[in-house]
């Protein structure tokens, strides 16, 4: 029996509006269609129409999650346009924001998976865990999702409180490592659902451009904070977590990985941060040329290019989401999976259609 | 005892509904609990179904509204009954061939589930459906098989004599394959599968509404009292001859059972249709097959 069922718009697998059709024989996926667009905002015309600094403010609600990610390229890129370099207090305030939330952006990833895998007190664990993320987040900027704590040239607030935030990424590797990652390693029923399921092979990665930890699962190991540091990522002893599975588990496991790497970025930043100035600029006078910039978002790369004729507005400012990129391999991975996986498949890439529709 | 009274007292209706919602309490409470939350207070269900059964529904097609009454209280009519078979008290009325009737008359609600889901129409009840249809069948193979060993060790097939005579080692087996069953039966997780919210809502009861939804959640409660229950009737051999002592070594051997399958539930991700279809045919079925065969020969 062939039927089609319709995930989306509005689901409860699904974080945000987007949907996917899915072509179904029995409980076998025959054919997966996307439509995304529902969320839609226009914001990269919004921004012709206002000035760089009101854009600044903008771009910040291009996405809830990853929200820094956004004001931050934005920075970078017009930072590059302006030839300007950040104080270096502020590019470690910077770094330990950005990694905070790509803490935060994994562990919610995490709580969305287990919901969507009908374990709903694994959910609730990993909810828990993300309060105290964002605990920390409101802590430094006085804010739980949009920080607003970049600027042109600095950040807008200082780090004040750094032993909090030291106990608190503590608490967050301790449970990644103690309850996260034993779960979802070892737990039988997460491992029958996830292991083999959605496979992305590394010749489908990369032929399809995907990145971030989607590409990584997949046995490409890219990644921009180590390729082409920006800020002062080279001077963080890290590594890339990179598995070679290309499965739905791999996804899982690159992610977790990940977040115990950021805690440690995060530790290093605290240790190794100078005092001093930290404060970006109010006034600027942005020449006339082009700019762009590149940074590792939680959820591959994001790229920003800005166009300015010399004038307070700018004429042009692409975004590039990673979640644009990583979308079109969720068809590739749904072609012969069964009903049940689609939902979690579809996930397994962390979508945001926020930043994608924008 | 009267049959009026096990159908309409004890272990019918009046013992049945407000245990029902006892237990589906008891199972909210303890997933909150197991999740850090604080769970609703004990009259929740009661206060659901109040709710639901007050709400005005949507409406439909006039040929539907009696089919959407009648099968909801089909299958909560069957369940009612075949709790009353239950050998709980010494007194109960046993009959021969009771685990027959009893077998049927838990079925009833499973087929009703997925007429539901078919006469809903909609896509997501009609593979709700399908699931219920395939799950049942996989889990009734170890259930009925469970039950048979049992009969047949005890050489009887009525419920009053199994519970007192089923020899220790076949009946420890038949009950750990007949409680294998139950989260299925219950549509607990790690087989939530039939109404997987994340994948197909609610299954086949996701264009039900109002008092629709109501009955059956009523239906759905009196299920966790039958098939708890006939576990925790045929687990103890021993009765005490007064009819308040049995019914509450009945009642609390119920609750624990609910305390398990609910411990279990919060501790799984849910499975697949293809695999939760194959552990039953090889776990759930196996067990029920090593009690026959233990039964044959000891």
């Amino acid at each position: 029996m062939s039927y089609t069922i319709p995930i989306g718009p509005y689901h409860p697998a699904l974080e945000e509006p987007y949907k996917l059709e899915l072509e179904c024989e029995g409980e076998n996926v025959r054919e997966a269609h996307l439509q995304i667009g529902f969320n839609f905002r226009a914001i990269e015309l919004i921004a012709q129409s206002r000035n760089i600094i009101q854009n600044i403010a903008l771009f910040e609600r291009v996405c809830g999650i990853c929200s820094n990610v956004h004001t931050l390229t934005y920075c970078l890129a017009l930072e590059n346009l302006l030839g300007i370099e950040p104080s270096l207090r502020a590019q470690y305030i910077r770094v330990i924001v950005a990694e905070l939330e790509r803490l935060h952006s994994h562990i919610l990833w995490a709580g969305a998976a287990a919901h969507i895998l009908g374990f709903q007190t694994l959910f609730m664990t990993c909810f828990r865990l993300r309060e105290v993320v964002m605990d920390l987040l409101e802590t430094i900027s006085g804010n739980r999702v949009n920080y607003a704590m970049n600027a042109i040239g600095g950040v807008n607030r200082d780090l004040t409180d750094p032993q909090t935030i030291r106990d608190g990424v503590r608490q967050i590797q301790k449970a990644v490592e103690g309850q996260l990652l034993p779960i979802f390693t070892n737990d039988p029923t997460v491992r029958a659902r996830c292991a083999g399921v959605g496979i992305l092979t590394k010749a489908n990665a990369i032929a399809w451009g995907a990145v971030g930890p989607t590409a990584r699962a997949s046995g490409v190991a890219q990644d921009i904070r180590q390729a082409q540091p920006y800020l002062v990522y080279d001077r963080f002893e890290f590594s890339v977590p990179v598995q070679e599975s290309g499965d739905v588990l791999a996804r899982i496991l690159v992610r977790a990985l990940e977040m115990v790497e950021s805690c440690q970025i995060i530790e290093q930043a605290l240790e190794q941060m100078p005092s001093g100035q930290w404060k970006g600029q109010l006034f600027v006078e942005l020449p006339p040329g082009e700019a762009v910039a590149r940074i590792e978002a939680p959820r591959g790369e994001v790229f920003y290019y800005i166009a300015s004729d010399g004038s307070e507005k700018p004429l042009r400012v692409k975004v590039r989401t990673p979640s644009f990129v990583n979308m079109p391999t969720v068809r590739l991975m749904l072609k012969g999976a069964t009903l049940a996986d689609a939902p979690l498949i579809q996930a397994s890439i962390d979508p945001c259609y926020s930043c994608t529709d924008r | 005892m009267p049959s009026w009274f096990a159908l309409l007292i004890f272990p019918g209706f009046l013992y049945a509904v407000p245990m029902g919602w006892l237990m589906l309490w008891l199972e909210r409470k303890i997933l909150a609990r197991l999740q850090s939350r604080i769970g609703p207070p004990f009259y929740q269900p009661f206060f659901d179904f109040i709710k639901l059964m007050t709400k005005e529904p949507l409406r439909r097609a006039s040929g539907e509204d009696i089919f959407y009454l009648l099968l909801p209280l089909l299958a909560l009519g069957a369940t009612v009954g075949s709790l009353t078979l239950l050998p709980i008290l010494p007194s109960s009325a046993s009959a021969v061939g009771d685990l027959v009737l009893f077998v049927a008359l838990v079925e009833v609600a499973p087929i009703c589930l997925v007429l539901l889901g078919f006469l809903s129409r909609s896509i997501f009840g009609q593979v709700g459906a399908i699931r219920e249809a395939t799950l049942t069948i996989a889990t009734n193979l170890p259930f009925i098989t469970a039950l048979i060993a049992l009969a047949y060790a005890s050489g009887s097939l009525r419920l009053m004599e199994i519970a007192s005579n089923a020899p220790l080692a076949t009946r420890a087996i038949a009950l750990l394959a007949l409680l294998f069953c139950l989260p299925i039966k219950l549509r607990l997780n790690p087989f939530s599968v039939a109404n997987a919210e994340q994948e197909i809502y609610q299954g086949a009861l996701t264009e039900l509404d109002g008092w629709r939804l109501g009955l059956w959640e009523l239906t759905h409660a009196v299920e966790w009292v039958a098939l708890s229950g006939l576990i925790a009737s045929l687990a103890v051999p021993w009765r005490s001859g007064q009819a308040i002592l049995d019914a509450i070594l009945f009642a609390l051997l119920s609750l624990v059972l609910v305390v398990v399958l609910t411990v279990i539930a919060g501790a799984t991700a849910r499975l697949k249709l293809l695999q939760a279809s194959r552990f039953y045919w090889r776990w759930g079925f196996g067990l029920a097959l090593l009690a026959l065969v233990v039964s044959l020969f000891l």
